[in-house]
């Protein structure tokens, strides 16, 4: 394939899509991005573009702020054009976003090559609008790069050793993008000196299960409060989140920062002692930067995280949570291993892509 | 009381829904919403096919109207997304593999509505056939699957899908059918002639027998040497048999722009308009043979136990072949299959099991239980 149109939409997808760009251009593949505009805001502006060296979307779709359906909708209309004008040889989609659906399923009816990044990941929970994206764009994708092992063996299962597809286990791109900004991170983020904090853990929390239910959110809430009472913890807040705190008269004790960019997270896991969090990107990281993570959901994608020990499940159960807290207070463990590709996940994707 | 919204959108999508709205007339349990997503271009056909299938009219009509793939699709959840919030069903029931299908389920599961997928499992394993995507994309999603065979149940098995929420049905194509074929029996079969002047009634062709054809598939007609090779078999077969045509406009229009609408005008080729459903099944259920490139028919000629030749190196109705009286072919082998059924030596079938006339009776008892 010499021309691959990349649909992104969502902050991680231009981070991780920005790791396969550096290789395309390497390879001589020429590549367009196309932006929906899934997410629009102050941290997506020309700095973010800049300071991470993501190249400019060719076509920007500005769609935003809608309903699931609508928002999928509006975008199938908007890539079908471009696709119909620039007629690529393949469409690269990444994780598992409106976009992602968007952009494979405007594709395979054009009959185009889908290339799936991420493919394979599965929670088992039909009741998050990710688990369907990720599921349904696998199933039409042509060639499906798998981050881990265990994605491969979802896919197994599923019957997709039957279809007249590829599955390539190529690693995670966002280790990838981890080692590769890691470096400038530490140069550009004052992150450290503005928290004021040296020994913290770092937790995130932004998932609506756990913000729209007001007991579930008290109860992490008590949770950290309870871990804060040993150790700081540090919480990078969504407004959206810090508003429902102060609608339900939750008073946190633990310290509370506006969300933070990709460099200052960066600095951020590799100076925490531990981090809480309900996010899936953050887990891996976490493992990226050698550090036990509490996830703060009943299943997570990044199953071998927790297999091999660095990763407990801990819902929002305060004992649990506070049980996880002990294990890993006292737990030493080795984060040489080699769960994720080492960094060398984009380049396998684009050579595979270029012999295609 | 359980509230369910079924969806309807391209005509093949009629005969399916038609016997399950007869099914809940009057139910206590269940209360259905009809939502017609306008996806079939030809309003006065789609008015036609209600009429005649007695079914209600659409409680809501979302007139996405003809559009491109990517268009359409979207239209429809853009509409459709507003319709589950507005009714907030228990279940949505979708059919088929068309556009509506793969739109409508996708909405329902991003708002947690159950969803349920009739004729779920079908599988050419052809991707090229917008069809195959709409069923891999709906199967990969839906809740509930409910199937016409077991060939397709073994195909969402190994897809991973739980045996628990397969369910084989049967057919609800041959309820509709089977409800119908005595009133299509006394329904008018004179039609105009389109490939020369005048006009043909199908009981004089009674006395010789005939075979029915339906081509629609972009892979014959899309191309001129294809769709030539094609024009000349079948004026050679009406030598031996006249054929009964009912040609879908886009054949009709590849035929005009390719000029062969001169080797189409052959005294016993009888080029007709698309019919209703009720002139169809009557034309279908007196022919010697179908000649095919499209989907139901393959499913109504075995259940009347008719030789069918299908004109696809695929089909996702392999039950029609294992069991029925279909028969995958290629067009070079299609004089040669024909002149076999004029020998009389077309294929005999067996009817599957649970096409019978019942599907619909059978899934309205499971949406009650599920």
């Amino acid at each position: 394939m010499n021309r691959i149109i990349t649909v992104v939409g969502a902050r991680p997808q231009f981070i991780k899509a920005a790791t396969l760009s550096r290789q395309f251009k390497l390879a001589g593949i020429e590549e367009l991005i196309i932006h929906t505009g899934q997410h629009f805001d102050t941290n997506m502006s020309d700095v973010f573009f800049e300071e991470m060296e993501i190249p400019r979307p060719a076509y920007h779709l500005d769609i935003h702020g809608l309903t699931h359906g609508a928002m999928t909708g509006r975008m199938l209309e908007g890539i079908e054009a471009i696709l119909l004008k620039e007629k690529p040889d393949g469409v690269l989609v990444y994780g598992d976003t409106n976009s992602t659906i968007a952009g494979a399923l405007a594709a395979s009816k054009l009959h185009i090559p889908v290339l799936h990044v991420e493919a394979g990941l599965r929670s088992f929970n039909m009741q998050m609008p990710e688990e369907i994206n990720r599921i349904l764009t696998d199933r039409i994708s042509n060639v499906l790069f798998c981050p881990t092992e265990a994605a491969v063996a979802n896919l197994k299962k599923e019957g997709f050793e039957n279809m007249p597809v590829r599955i390539i286990k190529n690693g995670d791109v966002m280790q990838d993008a981890a080692m590769y900004y890691a470096p400038k991170a530490e140069q550009k983020s004052d992150i450290l000196k503005q928290a004021g904090l040296s020994k913290f853990v770092l937790a995130t929390i932004h998932r609506q299960e756990n913000t729209d239910s007001p007991e579930t959110l008290r109860n992490i809430i008590t949770g950290l409060n309870e871990i804060n009472r040993q150790i700081p913890v540090l919480v990078p807040i969504h407004p959206r989140t810090r508003s429902i705190l102060t609608q339900l008269n939750i008073t946190p004790e633990f310290k509370m920062i506006d969300p933070v960019g990709y460099f200052d997270m960066i600095v951020l896991l590799k100076n925490c002692k531990l981090v809480i969090t309900d996010s899936g990107g953050v887990q891996k990281e976490a493992f990226f930067f050698g550090k036990h993570c509490i996830t703060l959901r009943e299943q997570t994608e990044w199953v071998e995280l927790v297999e091999n020990g660095y990763n407990i499940l801990v819902g929002s159960n305060v004992l649990k949570l506070k049980d996880a807290f002990e294990v890993f207070s006292s737990k030493v463990s080795d984060f040489k291993i080699n769960l994720y590709g080492k960094g060398q996940a984009a380049q396998i994707a684009v050579n595979e892509i270029s012999k295609i | 009381m359980k509230k369910i919204i079924l969806v309807v959108g391209a005509r093949p999508n009629f005969m399916k829904i038609a016997p399950l709205m007869h099914q809940l007339k009057g139910d206590t349990d269940i209360k259905p919403i009809l939502v017609h997503t306008g996806q079939h271009y030809d309003s006065q056909m789609s008015g036609r096919f209600f009429e005649e299938l007695g079914i209600p009219a659409p409680d809501i009509n979302l007139e996405v109207g003809s559009a491109s793939h990517a268009e359409q699709t979207a239209k429809i959840m853009i509409g459709f997304e507003k319709v589950c919030i507005d009714e907030n069903p228990d279940f949505v029931l979708v059919v088929g593999d068309v556009n509506s299908t793969v739109a409508c389920t996708l909405v329902a599961a991003k708002l947690n509505i159950k969803t349920i997928h009739y004729e779920a499992g079908l599988r050419s394993h052809d991707r090229t056939m917008p069809e195959e995507i709409n069923r891999l994309v709906t199967d990969s999603i839906t809740d509930y699957f409910f199937t016409t065979s077991v060939d397709a149940d073994e195909n969402l098995i190994k897809e991973g899908v739980d045996k628990d929420k397969i369910f084989m049905v049967g057919n609800l194509m041959i309820d509709t059918l089977e409800a119908n074929l005595k009133k299509a029996a006394v329904s008018e079969q004179k039609f105009t002639l389109l490939n020369r002047t005048g006009e043909v009634d199908i009981n004089t062709l009674l006395n010789t027998g005939y075979g029915v054809m339906t081509f629609h598939r972009p892979s014959n007609v899309d191309e001129k040497q294809t769709l030539e090779a094609l024009v000349e078999i079948w004026s050679e077969i009406s030598e031996k048999i006249p054929l009964v045509f009912p040609i879908h406009p886009r054949t009709m229009g590849n035929i005009k722009k390719f000029g062969l609408m001169e080797k189409m005008n052959r005294p016993n080729i009888y080029l007709i308009d698309s019919l209703g459903y009720l002139e169809f099944i009557h034309l279908v259920s007196k022919a010697k043979f179908a000649l095919t490139d499209s989907g139901g028919i393959q499913e109504e000629t075995t259940h009347l136990n008719i030789p069918c030749l299908t004109v696809r190196p695929n089909t996702e109705r392999p039950v029609t072949i294992w069991e029925g009286s279909n028969k995958l072919i290629a067009v070079p082998e299609i004089l040669s299959e024909t002149e076999a059924i004029i020998r009389g030596e077309g294929k005999v079938g067996q009817n599957p099991k649970y096409w019978d006339g019942k599907t619909a009776e059978r899934i309205i008892a499971i949406v009650k239980k599920i």
